[in-house]
């Protein structure tokens, strides 16, 4: 019985086999048709549409016309580190403009962004626009000259008029000859923030402290009541660290000049050096405090960041301040209540000298492939309306001027959108600029060390800075 | 007798050894499918062996200490003093525990032993991870609409579109190569053996960019086709090899004999070669399957993360959002991707450890 069995199935097997391959063969030209298309188009298309319509010798810009309809069919592809929520947030901010031009953006999101961009743009598979979440990416990428220069694409004096000239300058880098704009900025995060549980923070009788020396106090007060003031949690995986770096940067920017610390963000002003020394020190009046720091210093290097505000939420709370960017929210039990439940405040100035600097992250977009259908998203993504239905979702601050203060929905978002627009300073966060060997490496490292007690304060900083010469 | 007695407790110590092994590989598992029915906030808050009837202290009392009570001094409970790291901690005191109810208010509880049973289980990350998250987008009027996400069945769909033929293609073509090596005589054979077998030891990220760049100029990137052709070309060297040993051990005699009947080198392929071959066939088949199934780097680089054409394992990543903030999603999500590996194991696994053994001490 068996062995009649046997040569059966394999027969079977072989026929299924060769069946599978025939499918494969013939399927597969017909799948590849479309989902190749894109890239075809990409290369293709540029060619003719562009000696079409020439923008120059066409009056109005590229998104006018794109307006008008001139685009209808075409497809733009954007690859960027969205994903889940923040996709849907983001389709939706752009839906009406593809519905009026008929443009069709296709929006790739992907964790692996930072690991992924370079190996597209070096494969010759570069995405029309790509949006950058650390310049630095960005800065390496455009020395290559893959990157296209916006200072013809786009409108520079309209550009001028809205955005807030730190952000132009942050978007100028060095191209393969000579300085270029390589992206505009659309979305930003402000990392200068203290949140805290604000109904009992109220009901405690505490007040928003002004000044650094008010927050120490406050602090100090917290603790004799018994509660550590400050919950902080470093921990993200691979890039364990980084939330730590906000720290630094906040205060570097609250005890030394602007310019100090562009040449700490250059690699000029060494780690070793006394200002950045300084920064720490204050910093680690609070961190290594066991009864400023829920669960203790220890707990610093094991908690996630996301994982870090929840006992703000506990009642009565168990922590009260935690100093994360407004992506934080997210991470908020979904029952808290912006305002009511919970709110922030500006992380106070230490040396009223510095004003009232303001630490921002955000994402820079640049543009790769230059075809007119390309050049009006663009322009259309310097607008404040390409981001307005995420403004109003929450979550996001528009970097552009013409986002009307109106749009956002929660007190908080509007303050902060104010914050940014007031600021005496506004500083991008530097470990994101630094090259991703410091800034994504050593830095991160160097703070876990030292936090976690492997290294004394003097060595760890040693070993940040020798992410420089390497 | 002596022997036979000698041999049982051989055996037997064999058993525990791999009672052992499977135990350490189970339990992780085990965790993991508990934690996939637990609530996100439990999941951070105990671990998942809570969810077995266990002993816990349970307040029975709480004691109230005066308000201006200094917490970094002596604290004075019920007539003795302790620290206050003690009484965070716990300290026992005529048999009861106190330790702080509301470190606040200078509450203290004071707890006894006792069982806790029946935990909290949901199916909501199931639901989340099979039919999509519900997100909360608000209008520009300041009402809200629920706009629900994609879940994993059309990456389900996508991975196995891509599983099947990157399974299929190369072992049959290596099936093939084997049968040259093993039995046809050409010239460079050994060399082209060899080259062959050299290609195991090439990384595959040495090649991502310049295949990158040839399926650019092809138009392949982000279509099936690419990434089977990918797919194929990373798996042959081994697949490859491993069939080698297998078809190079069989009899000779069996196809000189067919030879001497008039049977051509096809005939001989698919009467003779596959027939026999089908416990390796299987078993390459489960690992290549798997390796694909599993694969993140590949499709990642080659197919991309549009809807239409991602796979699970980056849908997965997706899922726990930009900033890894629904991270409990993965321990379901987890679970439904290893079904479909776990199903194709079961279903070929009776040939699955002939095949193992059948390349390497035959003949």
């Amino acid at each position: 019985m068996k062995k009649t069995s046997k040569p059966k199935l394999s027969l079977l097997m072989v026929l299924g086999l060769s069946f599978t391959m025939v499918m494969s063969a013939c399927g597969s030209s017909k799948d590849a048709g479309p989902s190749a298309e894109p890239a075809g188009t990409a290369s293709n298309n540029g060619g003719s549409t562009a000696t079409a319509n020439e923008p120059a010798a066409t009056p109005g810009s590229p998104l006018e016309e794109a307006l008008q309809g001139k685009y209808k069919g075409t497809k733009v592809t954007m690859f960027g580190p969205f994903v889940d929520a923040d996709q849907k947030k983001f389709e939706s901010s752009i839906k009406d403009f593809e519905d009026k031009t008929g443009i069709d953006i296709q929006y790739e999101g992907s964790k692996e962004f930072e690991a992924t961009i370079n190996v597209r743009v070096d494969g010759g598979n570069a995405p029309d626009i790509a949006d950058f979440p650390q310049p630095g990416l960005l800065a390496s990428i455009a020395k290559t000259g893959k990157v296209v220069d916006l200072t013809k694409v786009l409108d520079q004096e309209k550009l001028k008029k809205n955005y807030n000239q730190s952000w132009l300058d942050m978007g100028t880098m060095d191209g393969k000859d000579g300085k270029i704009m390589a992206g505009i900025w659309n979305r930003s995060n402000v990392k200068s923030l203290v949140w805290y549980p604000k109904k009992q923070f109220e009901e405690a009788g505490y007040k928003v402290p002004e000044t650094w020396d008010e927050m120490m106090a406050l602090t100090e007060q917290i603790a004799k009541d018994g509660d550590p003031a400050w919950t902080i949690g470093i921990e993200s995986g691979a890039a364990t660290g980084w939330p730590g770096t906000d720290w630094i940067e906040n205060i570097m920017l609250r005890t030394t000049t602007p310019e100090n610390y562009d040449k700490w963000v250059k690699g000029e002003l060494p780690f070793t050096s006394p200002e950045v020394k300084n920064a720490f020190e204050l910093m680690s009046k609070i961190w290594m405090n066991k009864d400023y720091v829920y669960g203790g210093t220890k707990s610093i290097v094991t908690t996630a960041f996301g994982d870090a505000p929840k006992p703000m939420f506990e009642n009565p709370p168990k922590a009260w301040f935690n100093l994360t960017g407004n992506f934080i929210t997210s991470f908020f039990p979904e029952t808290a209540k912006v305002d009511q439940d919970y709110d922030w405040f500006y992380l106070p100035p230490i040396d009223s000298k510095y004003g009232k600097p303001v630490l921002v992250a955000g994402d820079i977009y640049a543009m790769f492939n230059d075809r007119p259908e390309v050049r009006a998203v663009m322009e259309f993504f310097t607008t404040g309306e390409s981001i307005k239905s995420w403004v109003q979702s929450g979550g996001v601050i528009a970097p552009m001027n013409d986002a009307s203060l109106d749009w956002y929905t929660s007190e908080s978002d509007r303050r902060m959108a104010k914050l940014v627009q007031d600021a005496t300073t506004l500083r991008f966060d530097g470990s994101d600029l630094m090259p991703g060997k410091v800034g994504a490496g050593t830095f991160w490292k160097g703070m876990t060390d030292y936090v976690s007690g492997t290294a004394t304060l003097d060595e760890a900083l040693k070993q940040i800075q020798a992410g420089w010469n390497n | 007798m002596a022997g036979k007695k000698k041999r049982r407790s051989k055996k037997w110590i064999v058993n525990i050894v791999l009672g052992i092994i499977c135990f350490v590989w189970l339990l992780p598992t085990l965790g993991l499918l508990i934690s996939s029915f637990r609530p996100a906030a439990d999941i951070l808050e105990t671990g998942w062996w809570k969810v077995f009837p266990h002993q816990e202290w349970k307040t029975k009392d709480t004691i109230q200490l005066s308000k201006d009570v200094d917490l970094r001094g002596p604290i004075e409970v019920n007539g003795q003093t302790y620290t206050d790291d003690q009484l965070k901690s716990g300290v026992m005191q005529d048999g009861k525990r106190l330790t702080w109810e509301n470190r606040r208010a200078r509450e203290i509880s004071v707890q006894d032993q006792g069982w806790v049973g029946s935990p909290k289980l949901t199916l909501d990350n199931y639901k989340n991870v099979i039919t999509g998250k519900e997100y909360t987008i608000k209008n520009a009027d300041g009402s809200e609409s629920k706009e629900k996400g994609t879940g994993l069945s059309q990456a389900f769909w996508n991975t196995l579109t891509i599983a099947v033929p990157a399974t299929v293609i190369p072992v049959l073509i290596a099936s093939f190569a084997a049968y040259a090596f093993a039995w046809l005589r050409f010239p460079g054979r050994r060399t082209l053996f060899v080259v062959i077998i050299a290609m195991l030891v090439i990384p595959i990220q040495v090649a991502l960019i310049p295949v990158l760049k040839d399926y650019t100029s092809l138009g392949l990137n982000g279509s099936y086709l690419g990434i089977w052709l990918a797919h194929t070309a990373f798996g042959l060297p081994l697949v490859t090899y491993f069939m080698y040993n297998f078809i190079s051990q069989l009899p000779k005699d069996l196809f000189e004999s067919a030879f001497m009947d008039g049977a051509t080198h096809f005939t001989i392929f698919s009467r003779l070669i596959l027939p026999l071959s089908v416990p390796a066939l299987a078993s390459i088949g489960i690992f290549q399957f798997l390796w694909v199934w599993n694969d993140y780097l590949v499709s990642l680089i080659f197919i991309g993360n549009q809807p239409e054409v991602q796979v699970m394992s980056m849908k997965i990543a997706d899922l726990v959002g930009s900033r890894g903030n629904d991270w409990h999603l993965l321990t379901s999500a987890a679970f439904i991707s290893m079904l479909m590996p776990l199903a194709i194991f079961f279903l070929l696994q009776k040939y699955f450890v002939r095949g193992l053994m059948g390349g390497s001490v035959k003949g």
